[in-house]
């Protein structure tokens, strides 16, 4: 009896709170992002013209933006392209309705002057990347062919078609190049032929939680409202009105949806996309695989969603994601063999105008304390490191208004004159953006002078979360994620490589990491150009402002694990034992890593904030042998040295 | 013997023996060994880890033997960096404590020819009349030993003697290596391993409890380290007095061993795991953070550890040997250290017995001055 009545009250409270919240989820404006395309417009045209009242706000932008501002929580919804639905692993999707096709589309087209067969180099716009990934799977199942892939600037594509080399052009762009060039390849046309499906590109989809039934039902109906006005949204052009009438199709029913599977399944078996289960709004929920049956994924190399990432970061031991860590890293470098290289890190000024939170080392311009160095010092530290076999140098320093571009070509210039066998591996992505900006020319342009100087490659410092959410926190004055991700993409594609590294611990969540290492990922996919990643946790102490969130050796071995799982295209993992003291910088070598770094004359940055573990070679090698690995020296690019 | 093996035995709950130490203290497995030491860990004692607000005093580092490890210890007073304490300068320090919480008081010294048994009778009493309910843990077994030769008294008078003057706990160091070759060496003016365990023995029989330890990393076999915790697990079967074993690490500065490559932080995390697997019948492994560093110390809560030392509050004896770490810890960043480490904090008094479990609110009696307010409590007897 009694226990009846407790039963019942309890049943009684707890749907009252989902009543609560069902009631606060409702009443909320709910945020969406929609790809800017003329294509997608009919899907927004009935919220554009306000249905709901009030309930919905609309930005309109690049696919990839809207995939992201979803992912990073800027927005309930996105109308997105659908590899997001698979790289997230996050999102429900809302049924009936989506941009799609069922033979040649007109919107998604490689130009070229060849025939597809014969092209050598795709130029892409990497703002497309569902696009991308149904062509790389096009031409690497369909016709066996695997062309170099570069990605630019979608308005400059147009201009690159000539011999072999063709380019992916998507949406209006493509429309505008429509008869320019002999042979135009449609990748709905093609998808068509191959499966016998619709294709679909982009869809509603939302985290379970952020639509009710009622947006769901909404978001239907704007499109239905589209479909109807189809000739207001062309605007009278009678192409554009052919276009979104007779190519494009609207519906997202079972043969659509047999199609959308059919992409995640050739896709994930091509190790273009994880694994995918599309799931749809109003359908019961999908059991989840088991965690063992995720870390044997993991292990086995498969690539990962945010999903099964965020699960991994968040149920598994630390044990379970070091074994799993270390057999890819063993399947990558094999059991034997940990490297390391000679460099000397060289801070050349620590005047900085950037005032992080979270930094010690920086002096405002102007402060008595604030230097350059000179090159006689310069010289000086270059020779103690060529002297004990060094073959770098890693050369970082503030932003300091007073050093224009010409300062960093003369010193690059008599560097590689003095020193001409040590690699410079020199000035992280804010620094460039800063000479960039400083000496009013562009990033292109910056990065060809300084490589032209001799810049060999470049540190992926200052990279902490590329969230921007988190940056604004902790960095406000720091460039912009997509701002540091730009100028390692136009650093590759001159042939510099560069390293990737994340500072956490400064109040990110595990799904922030997450985006970090899917976003490295992302580029690399389209570059190759990263060598190694390379994270620690926020070093918090003196002269450092900003609160730690999850920091120490613990969260950081979990977190290099998770890299190494996460980042699938990355060769090398770099421990951190310079953070982490020489101990847990040996266990990492287990929990993912190959790399240790290097021998370490100074370090300037980190020992600001207290933290300060110095080891010379022969400790590294010992270091090394003591875990059970065989020390070996290499150079910039990972490459062993005998 | 494999770790396949030792994996085996472990989860049937069948005991290891120095064969399978062996193979614990020279894998590079790092991963297995880890799992499995975390595994009893966990049986043991969950997600707990445990810690106390402490603080050393080291009355005197005047010390007639030469053993070669040793930074702290001065053979006579007036060398150089040699002191003794007074009675009221070793009192002042507890004093200059006034309004702090601690639940201990460690006492280790080196072993002076001249000072009389009533020092130390007095030491502790003096410390109780300023604080009686604080517990006092004080005097390795090789100080005992020390005193009994001394002072011609067995080594049940002397700790008779002592518990009566206020002495509540033996620590476990002075242990080094039981093996008699090693002790030869190293530290052969020291009580062998014979009279350390005695000391231990009679100690328990008086219903006392204590520690134990091992120093590792100098000239030690793998052999002498599996049996050393071999001799520990048997006086443990025979007493049931040894709460927690405290494995330390060999530092090689400012002693005649500095050109002795120190172990390093995997050695470690090693020697850890194969201590929680070996010793199956002592309770807690301890990491003391002074040694390994607060890096270390957390790691080492996945690898057999399941007690973090204290706040310490004015370490000397491993900061002569190099030492680089603070010299003691506030109470809030020793809890911080073992969240971080995803485990759950608990303050323990010397015999365990909870003080403050995360998540648990605080009678005001112990919070005082520079606690971290808000943030303790009543021991609970157990």
């Amino acid at each position: 009896m009694t226990d009846k009545r407790l039963y019942s009250e309890r049943t009684k409270r707890t749907r009252t709170a989902d009543d609560d919240r069902a009631a606060r989820q409702d009443a909320r404006v709910k945020r969406l992002s929609a790809v800017m395309y003329l294509n997608a417009r009919p899907l927004y045209h009935g919220i554009s013209q306000g249905i709901g009242g009030g309930r919905f706000s609309l930005v309109t932008a690049p696919p990839a933006e809207c995939a992201r501002m979803l992912v990073e929580g800027e927005v309930d919804a996105g109308l997105v392209p659908v590899a997001a639905l698979a790289r997230d692993g996050l999102y429900r999707v809302v049924p009936g309705v989506a941009v799609g096709c069922r033979g040649p589309v007109g919107s998604v087209v490689v130009h070229s002057e060849r025939p597809i067969e014969e092209l050598t180099d795709v130029v892409l716009d990497s703002s497309s990347r569902t696009s991308v990934v149904l062509l790389r799977l096009l031409l690497r199942r369909r016709l066996g062919r695997e062309p170099r892939y570069v990605s630019m600037a979608p308005e400059r594509l147009g201009e690159q078609v000539a011999g072999t080399t063709g380019a992916l052009v998507i949406g209006d762009e493509s429309m505008r190049l429509r008869g320019r060039f002999p042979f135009e390849w449609d990748l709905g046309g093609a998808w068509f032929e191959w499966t016998g499906l619709p294709f679909v590109f982009a869809v509603w989809a939302a985290r379970a939680a952020d639509l009710t039934e009622t947006d769901v039902a909404l978001l239907a109906e704007s499109a239905r409202r589209g479909e109807a006005a189809l000739a207001e949204i062309a605007g009278g052009d009678p192409d554009k009105l052919r276009y979104l009438r007779e190519q494009v199709r609207y519906a997202l029913g079972a043969e659509e949806a047999a199609g959308l599977q059919r992409f995640f399944d050739l896709a994930s078996d091509a190790g273009l996309l994880p694994e995918h289960r599309v799931s749809f709004f109003g359908e019961r929920p999908r059991r989840r695989s088991s965690l063992d049956g995720l870390l044997g994924k993991a292990a086995a190399g498969e690539r990962l969603s945010a999903d099964d990432a965020v699960r991994l970061g968040e149920e598994a031991s630390l044990f379970d994601l070091g074994a799993a860590a270390d057999a890819v890293r063993c399947r990558k470098h094999g059991d034997a063999v940990v490297t390391y290289i000679i460099d000397r890190n060289i801070n050349y000024t620590n005047v900085c105008v950037t005032a992080c939170r979270f930094c010690a080392f920086f002096r405002p311009v102007g402060h008595a304390e604030g230097y350059t160095l000179s090159r006689e010092t310069l010289a000086e530290k270059t020779r103690t490191l060529v002297e004990a076999g060094g073959i770098q140098i890693l050369l970082q320093g503030g932003l300091n208004p007073d050093l224009p571009i010409e300062w960093y070509e003369d010193l690059f210039h008599w560097f590689k004159t003095e020193f001409p066998t040590v690699a410079m591996h020199a000035l992280s992505p804010e620094e460039i953006l800063y000479i960039a900006r400083i000496t009013g020319i562009t990033l292109e342009r910056t990065l060809e002078r300084l490589h032209a100087a001799g810049l060999d490659s470049v540190p992926g410092g200052g990279a902490e979360v590329l969230v921007d959410r988190i940056r604004r926190q902790i960095a406000p004055l720091k460039c912009t994620s997509d701002e540091w991700l730009e100028v390692m993409r136009v650093a590759h594609r001159m042939g510099l490589r560069s390293s990737a590294t994340m500072m956490f611990g400064s109040g990110e969540t595990l799904l922030d990491r997450v985006q970090h290492f899917l976003k490295v990922r992302d580029l690399q996919d389209e570059t190759g150009g990263f060598t190694a990643f390379i994270s620690w946790d926020y070093q918090h102490d003196k002269g450092t402002r900003v609160v730690p969130g999850e920091t120490g050796s613990h969260v950081y071995l979990r977190t290099q694990a998770l890299s190494r799982l996460v980042l699938d295209n990355v060769p090398s993992i770099q421990s951190s034992w310079v953070t982490q003291g020489p101990g847990v910088g040996q266990a990492a070598l287990r929990f993912g890593a190959n790399d240790f770094g290097s021998v370490m004359f100074e370090e300037n940055v980190v020992s600001a904030a207290g933290t300060t573990f110095c080891m010379d070679e022969a400790m590294i090698r010992r270091h090394i042998e003591a875990s059970g690995f065989r020390p070996v020296r290499r150079n910039m690019r990972y490459e062993l040295l005998a | 013997m494999t770790l396949d093996r030792i994996a085996e035995k472990v989860r049937a709950g069948e005991r290891l023996d120095i064969e399978d130490g062996v193979v614990l203290f020279t894998t590079k497995d790092l991963l297995r060994v880890g799992v499995l030491a975390n595994e009893v860990r966990e049986r043991m004692h969950g997600d707990r880890t445990y810690f106390n607000r402490n603080m050393h005093i080291n009355t005197t580092n005047v010390c007639y033997a030469s053993c070669m490890f040793c930074s702290f210890a001065r053979l006579e007073e007036g060398k150089p960096g040699a002191y003794t304490m007074s009675l009221d300068e070793a009192w002042g320090r507890l004093r200059a404590q006034d309004g702090n919480f601690l639940s201990e008081i460690h006492i280790v010294n080196g072993l002076h020819t001249g000072l009389p048994f009533d020092y130390y009778e007095e030491l502790l009493r003096g410390l109780k009349r300023i604080r009686p309910e604080i517990h006092l843990k004080c005097f390795t077994a090789v100080e005992i030993h020390f005193f009994a030769e001394k002072f011609g008294m067995s080594y049940r008078q002397v700790l008779e003697r002592l518990r009566a003057a206020g002495l509540d706990s033996l620590p476990g160091g002075g242990a080094e290596i039981f093996a008699a070759r090693y002790r030869k060496k190293v530290c052969a003016d020291k009580v062998d391993a014979e009279g350390w365990l005695q000391v231990h023995r009679e100690w328990h029989r008086m219903g006392g409890k204590s520690n134990a330890t091992m120093l590792y990393g100098m000239i030690e076999t793998p052999e002498e380290r599996a049996d050393h915790l071999l001799r520990l697990r048997a006086l443990q079967d025979e007493t049931g007095g040894l709460q927690t074993f405290i494995p330390l690490a060999f530092h090689n500065e400012g002693n005649p061993l500095r050109k002795l490559p120190e172990p390093t932080g995997f050695d470690n995390l090693r020697v850890y795991a194969a201590s929680r697997l070996l010793l199956d019948n002592v309770p807690h492994i301890k990491a003391y953070w002074i040694m390994v560093g607060e890096k270390i110390a957390q790691v080492a809560q996945s690898f057999g550890v399941d007690d973090v030392d204290g706040t310490v509050l004015e370490e000397r004896i491993y900061h002569m040997a190099g030492a680089e770490t603070p010299q003691g810890l506030t109470r809030k960043e020793l809890v911080r250290l073992i969240k971080d480490a995803g485990r759950v904090p608990v303050e323990r008094d010397t015999l365990y017995n909870v003080i403050w479990e995360e998540g648990q609110s605080v009678p005001e009696r112990y919070s005082g001055v520079g606690a971290n307010a808000g943030a303790i409590h009543l021991p609970v007897a157990s």
